[in-house]
């Protein structure tokens, strides 16, 4: 579409007789300086919509020019020399109109959703404010997120975050910074301006209706190699993650540390037999009693 | 330590692992006394349970003498005696509390692989697949009991192993599904299956008032032990006998007030359909057979229960909803919340309301496991319950 716009307004701005010929309408002064100008919309149009493929206004600027080139058609109707031609000018517009719909829409919907952030969510049994609390502390965090090595917290919004890459030994790090923060309901945080990892996230502490247990949110957007944050790369490197992590984090704050199995105690594909040494073993345990009864019968 | 390893279908040997270690501060490791092979450990040895991989150790009934404990653990002592339940349960989560212990939400590090497969997750289980955590099971020397602070239950010494070990499984996963039909002494009970979960659901179905209680299989000394020993009034030979026609006859055209499938997946059967099943099963597009749960549907009367005990892993075909919905039945299922009953099945043990060595057939060394399997798969000298010992 930004190529034909931009070759459809070079020719509307160099050869506008001949094309007002080739629609079937007079040639006149007039008519020259109308499709000049409606040359240059397109070049316009064109240009941005070339610029950042991706973004859906351009192109319902393009739609825009597609009415008004409607309406031009429409006055000019009376002036026609040619209907056949004329007839086909308007065929043509209607279709580069309807090409521009589609694309426009779509564009809408796949740049919304590359915007839109990859949601998870867990429910714990505890109330919200310890859960939030627990989270808060974001040096706590490498627990239960088994790919981070160490969260180190500056002050009370800036930290630093340090991550295992999932082969090999190579670490990633990268600077946060809390941009809000409601006690017992909600932090958000983004990665700072020279970071090379960006994100955007939020984790929202809400209470489950009728229980008090809390409803944990994780939202987030994800960004690297000069890659804006989006839900693209969220969606395939975070989300997977943000699942584990959440279950874990459940495990943490029910029963008081991470579970391992005899298989899961491995990484990576284990028979679900004892290590010859402990491979992996929670680091913390809060001695949490059960208090479910049991020999109750419902 | 010796244990028994899954090494492939139909393929189990005993063998050298590392004995197992504390991991986490709930564990305990419990030396085990007594150990036997379960119905449902069939389906892994006859490879119909996805997830299984080469040297997972088998087992989920078990019980033994506690040797180590993780510092999380307050309510066990060194050397206290213990029968465990095979599905692990943390005792916190919320459906720990609303009793639903096999719906554990946090036992079963592996959550995401049932979530896939069935929706939500699974409770974990010991030597059952990666599917419910991938944990070491129970025919071994040694295991390691996750939440040990809330699963094993102290048995008193004047109980043989006999007589308590049944309460990691079978004794109440049958009690359970007797428990589903909501029994009243006016109430009929057909029970699918005479092996050792069908016989408990027999024998809890009487426990719980039921005055006729009907048992299907096709073995005549698994139905002589239903009458003789668990208290069945009938007994159908699906062999020989038409069980729709029979048990229309004894009911005078009713149906069975409540029915239990104690078979699972692995039903046997014959004609067209079960043909077509096991085709089906073996090509891998359908992961079981259901043919007992099919003919109970179709056997209960309406608006009553059909209780599914036996183990099911996937999708079925040829599932007579129309029947399920249009004759009101109600399904009851799951796998048992075993730490329910529990107590409450000691306590009538020790009454002596039921002594659940009945169902004991063999006894055997655990290096001899893999003639046990092959004995219990192909119904060998009658057997109904094998005990393992090391």
């Amino acid at each position: 579409m930004g190529w034909f716009s931009v070759a459809l307004g070079a020719t509307e701005l160099a050869f506008p007789r001949t094309l007002a010929r080739l629609i079937g309408i007079e040639a006149g002064a007039g008519t020259s300086a109308v499709l000049r100008f409606a040359g240059l919309r397109e070049i316009a149009s064109g240009v941005a919509v070339l610029m950042d493929p991706g973004r859906p206004q351009p192109l319902y600027a393009r739609l825009a020019g597609d009415v008004m080139d409607f309406g031009l058609l429409a006055l000019a109707a009376r002036q026609r020399t040619s209907t056949p031609r004329f007839l086909a000018a308007v065929g043509a517009v209607a279709g580069a109109t309807a090409l521009d719909a589609v694309a426009a829409r779509r564009t809408r919907r796949a740049y919304a959703a590359a915007n839109r952030p990859v949601v998870y969510s867990v429910t714990i049994n505890k109330p919200p404010t310890e859960v939030y609390a627990f989270y808060r502390r974001l040096s706590q965090l490498p627990l239960f997120m088994d790919y981070l090595e160490s969260v180190t917290e500056y002050d009370g919004r800036r930290s630093y975050w340090v991550a295992k890459l999932p082969i090999g030994k190579r670490t990633v790090s990268w600077e946060a910074e809390i941009t809000d923060d409601i006690p017992g309901q909600m932090i958000a945080w983004e990665s700072t301006e020279d970071s090379k990892i960006k994100m955007r996230g939020r984790v929202t502490f809400s209470q489950t209706p009728g229980r008090n247990m809390t409803e944990v949110r994780v939202e987030m957007t994800l960004g690297f190699m000069g890659k804006q944050p989006s839900s693209a790369l969220a969606k395939f490197f975070a989300k997977p993650q943000i699942k584990g992590d959440l279950r874990r984090f459940k495990q943490v704050m029910e029963t008081g540390e991470v579970l391992f199995s005899d298989a899961s105690e491995f990484r990576g594909k284990h028979a679900a037999q004892p290590p010859v040494q402990v491979q992996r073993k929670p680091e913390l345990f809060v001695p949490n009693p059960p208090t479910a009864e049991k020999g109750v019968r419902r | 330590m010796r244990a028994t390893c899954w090494m492939g279908k139909k393929h189990v040997s005993v063998e050298r692992v590392p004995d197992p270690k504390l991991i986490n501060a709930r564990d305990a490791i419990v030396k085990v006394t007594a150990t036997t092979i379960c119905g449902s450990d069939l389906h892994l040895y006859n490879g119909y349970m996805p997830t299984m991989q080469k040297g997972d150790i088998l087992g989920h009934e078990f019980m033994g003498e506690v040797v180590e404990l993780g510092k999380g653990v307050t309510n066990l002592k060194v050397g206290d005696r213990v029968v465990v339940p095979f599905a692990i349960a943390c005792g916190n989560c919320e459906s720990c509390q609303l009793g639903f212990f096999s719906c554990c939400e946090n036992s079963n590090p592996n959550g995401w692989m049932p979530e896939k497969l069935m929706g939500h997750a699974t409770c974990g289980a010991f030597g059952y697949s990666h599917l419910t955590g991938g944990f070491a099971g129970g025919q071994a020397e040694y295991v390691r009991v996750p939440f040990a602070d809330f699963g094993p239950l102290k048995v008193p010494s004047s109980l043989t192993d006999e007589q308590v070990l049944f309460l990691s499984d079978i004794f109440p996963t049958g009690y359970m599904g007797a428990e589903f039909c909501e029994i009243t002494p006016r109430k009929v009970i057909a029970v699918w299956g005479a092996g050792p979960v069908g016989q408990f659901a027999i024998a809890s179905a009487r426990l719980l008032g039921a005055e006729r209680v009907i048992a299907i299989d096709r073995f005549p000394y698994r139905l002589k032990m239903a009458i003789d020993k668990a208290g069945a009034t009938d007994a159908i030979n699906y062999e020989e006998q038409n069980v729709q026609e029979v048990l229309r006859d004894l009911t005078a055209g009713r149906g069975p007030d409540a029915c239990i499938d104690a078979v699972g997946l692995e039903a046997y059967g014959h004609g067209f359909q079960f043909a077509h099943d096991s085709l089906k099963q073996k090509a891998k597009i359908q992961m079981d057979r259901p043919m007992a749960v099919r003919e109970a549907i179709m056997a209960c009367r309406g608006g009553g229960i059909v209780s599914i005990m036996g183990v099911y892993a996937g999708f079925v075909d040829k599932f007579p909803l129309g029947a399920l919905m249009n004759r009101g039945l109600t399904i009851k299922t799951g796998q048992c919340h075993v730490q329910r009953y529990m107590k409450p099945l000691l306590e009538r043990i020790e009454r002596g309301e039921i002594d659940p060595s009945f169902v004991v057939s063999h006894h055997m060394n655990l290096s001899d496991a893999p003639k046990g399997y092959d004995m219990f798969m192909h119904k060998q000298d009658d057997v109904m319950k094998i005990i393992l010992r090391s």
